[in-house]
């Protein structure tokens, strides 16, 4: 599409297409691409029976349960409740609405690892909150639990900040019209506001769910780390790297690296999907 | 008696929207409520959709007289067309005007041959039937109204309340579409309201127009009536162009300047300041005076489009003031700027003193 418009040589109101896409394209792999790339080159070293077994090795699958399954359980937790923090920013009046709005980038400006120390201590057995846990037998600390915690703290920012501006934008008509009609505030929301919400939603849930895979520092101090249990990819990554194995910490990056892709591409197709009737087309 | 609202007021904050507001409309009529912005037309409409809730009071609305003052809109069966459609832009418009049978509840919701049925019938009176499958955002302002109007068809409501229906159209796409709202009510008989700030939509569309002005009904009637025979001079200078002659009341005719203008029926007031009000298509322009008559002098005229505008100066007073020719009079009179001619005024109508525009 891009380069049939080039072709057909528009005149647009701004020039500069071929500049600035030369300029996005030179800039992605500079900073993107080329590392990735030589990821995919370091793990090259290995042969194909060492990096099948690298990746299929015991700990290396227990530890993509983890991470992705807390990561997705995680986004779609955030996306849950994110949607009613943004819900309650955006349409009620409260008094401190300000300083709750404020919390919320929180989680993206605290370094992870002050997150992971902060959640170890307070669900620790003796812990603010882990002492209240502790005698309804739920542990957090030290358990998967645990890193579904801290993953859940560093998501929340993004579902609130996807969903807040379209959320803000909804005209207040659309739901009158659906009220005429004779829907009930039910049918209004899953109906009319959630499926505009929708794109933003996905955009955020899929935001969410990368940071969740990648993330290190809050994590660790909570989880415990025992292996086959709670040890995160990016953990094992570390350990072999720790061992100077760069080749199988790379191999195990690479099984990150196409899985979060090939998942982020479907949240991709499916955004597109839900947000197919703006097209601007006119009869 | 379909629409009965009786006694509503409506404040927000400082602002009087309402001012214990009364209307009744007859089934099957088309009422237009007219108005300039901020008089509380639009106000008015929400009111009886149940959008807004009059303030609480002797206030009553009433649907076929049942009293539906305290319902909420989603049980008050009253359809509602947007200026702006509010379409839902996630759905097809099949999806748009089967909405509201979508979303009754089980034991009324019919069953989904009728709905589609229904919504084919639908799309066939607004007359977009290979649109079914497009996004609103894929049609035009007309199509999108017109799907807008059948959304609110579909649920049989008991009353259709438009709010500026045509406001965002360009003007001859309005004029098409306010003759299509015409014909189609003539064919389905639906008490309707609509709102407008436009006169001439408000004349030419409906049976009974209500002037609106600061919250209150200034005047209610069919479009003959209202036009013929104001209420006020606020009603008088709403419905069209008009022009002001100020001077005395003597008993039965006013004294503009040195000249008496008989008012056809005695008013019982005498040497009382009045201004008189004469629409510019009401006043003949001669050469020659017979009968009372006031002398001007050409400022202006202009002949581009159906009728010759004229704008004239008072000798007397040095007011000035416009007049409608057809192009035939135009012809016969000739007049060039700078010329002496009379005037006489036809349908004089007097409202004592002090009102301005």
């Amino acid at each position: 599409m891009a380069i049939k418009l080039s072709r057909s040589k528009k005149i647009r109101v701004l020039p500069g297409f071929k500049l600035t896409l030369g300029f996005t394209l030179f800039y992605l792999g500079l900073i993107v691409l080329i590392p990735l790339a030589a990821v995919f080159w370091k793990t090259s070293s290995l042969t194909w029976a060492e990096f099948w077994h690298t990746i299929t090795m015991p700990q290396a699958l227990a530890s993509y349960r983890l991470t992705f399954g807390a990561s997705l359980l995680a986004a779609l937790v955030n996306a849950f409740f994110g949607l009613i923090v943004a819900w309650v920013l955006v349409r009620y009046e409260f008094f401190g609405k300000k300083i709750v709005d404020a919390l919320v980038d929180l989680p993206f400006a605290l370094p992870t690892a002050v997150a992971g120390i902060t959640l170890a201590m307070l669900y620790s057995q003796n812990g603010w909150i882990g002492q209240l846990l502790e005698p309804l037998g739920i542990k957090v600390a030290n358990t998967r639990l645990g890193v579904f915690v801290a993953l859940t703290f560093i998501g929340l920012p993004f579902i609130v900040r996807t969903v807040q501006p379209v959320l803000e934008d909804l005209d207040p008509e659309l739901e009158e019209a659906a009220a005429s009609l004779g829907a009930n505030r039910w049918q209004i929301f899953w109906r009319v506001i959630l499926p505009m919400l929708m794109p933003a939603l996905l955009t955020g849930f899929a935001l969410a769910f990368a940071r969740a895979l990648g993330e290190y520092g809050s994590v660790i101090f909570i989880a415990g780390n025992i292996p086959m249990k709670t040890v995160i990819t990016p953990l094992l990554i570390m350990g072999e790297l720790d061992m100077f194995d760069y080749a199988k910490a790379t191999a195990l990056a690479v099984v990150m690296l196409v899985a979060s892709f090939v998942m982020l591409l479907a949240i991709n197709v499916l955004q597109w999907w839900t947000n197919r009737y703006n097209t601007h087309n006119l009869a | 008696m379909s629409v009965e609202v009786k006694n509503v007021t409506k404040k927000f904050g400082s602002f009087t929207a309402l001012d214990n507001v009364s209307l009744k409309v007859e089934s099957g009529e088309l009422v237009a409520l007219l108005g300039p912005s901020g008089s509380g037309k639009t106000t008015l409409l929400r009111t009886i959709a149940g959008l807004e809730f009059p303030d609480p009071g002797t206030a009553q609305i009433l649907f076929y007289g049942e009293d539906v003052t305290q319902i909420p809109a989603s049980e008050r069966k009253a359809g509602f067309a947007f200026q702006h459609y509010a379409l839902f832009r996630h759905l097809s418009v099949f999806e748009n005007i089967a909405f509201g049978l979508r979303v009754r509840p089980k034991t009324t919701r019919p069953p989904e041959a009728e709905i589609r049925a229904r919504v084919d019938k639908l799309l066939k009176l607004i007359q977009l039937e290979p649109m079914a499958g497009r996004f609103p955002s894929q049609l035009s302002g007309g199509q999108r109204q017109r799907v807008a109007l059948a959304r609110a068809l579909a649920v049989e409501p008991k009353v259709l309340l438009l709010d500026e229906p045509f406001g965002a159209l360009d003007a001859k796409v309005r004029k098409e579409l306010r003759r299509w709202l015409r014909q189609l009510h003539d064919e389905i008989h639906i008490t309707t309201l609509f709102v407008t700030h436009d006169q001439e939509e408000a004349l030419e569309v409906s049976d009974r127009v209500a002037i609106l002005r600061a919250g209150k009904i200034e005047q209610i009637g069919t479009p003959e009536e209202i036009y013929d025979n104001p209420a006020s001079p606020f009603v008088y200078d709403f419905l069209g162009n008009v022009n002001l002659f100020s001077g005395r009341m003597k008993d039965g005719a006013v004294v503009i300047g040195e000249t008496e203008f008989s008012l056809g029926e005695g008013t019982g007031e005498t040497d009382t300041a009045a201004v008189a009000f004469v629409r510019p298509h009401d006043i003949r322009v001669t050469r020659q005076a017979n009968g009372p008559a006031l002398a001007a002098l050409v400022l202006r005229s202009n002949a581009a489009g159906p009728v010759a505008n004229l704008e004239l100066k008072r000798l007397d007073s040095g007011e000035i003031f416009n007049v409608q020719l057809s192009k035939e009079q135009f012809q016969e009179l000739a007049p060039k700027a700078g010329e002496p001619v009379f005037v006489e005024l036809k349908n004089v109508r007097v409202f004592s003193d002090d009102y301005s525009i």
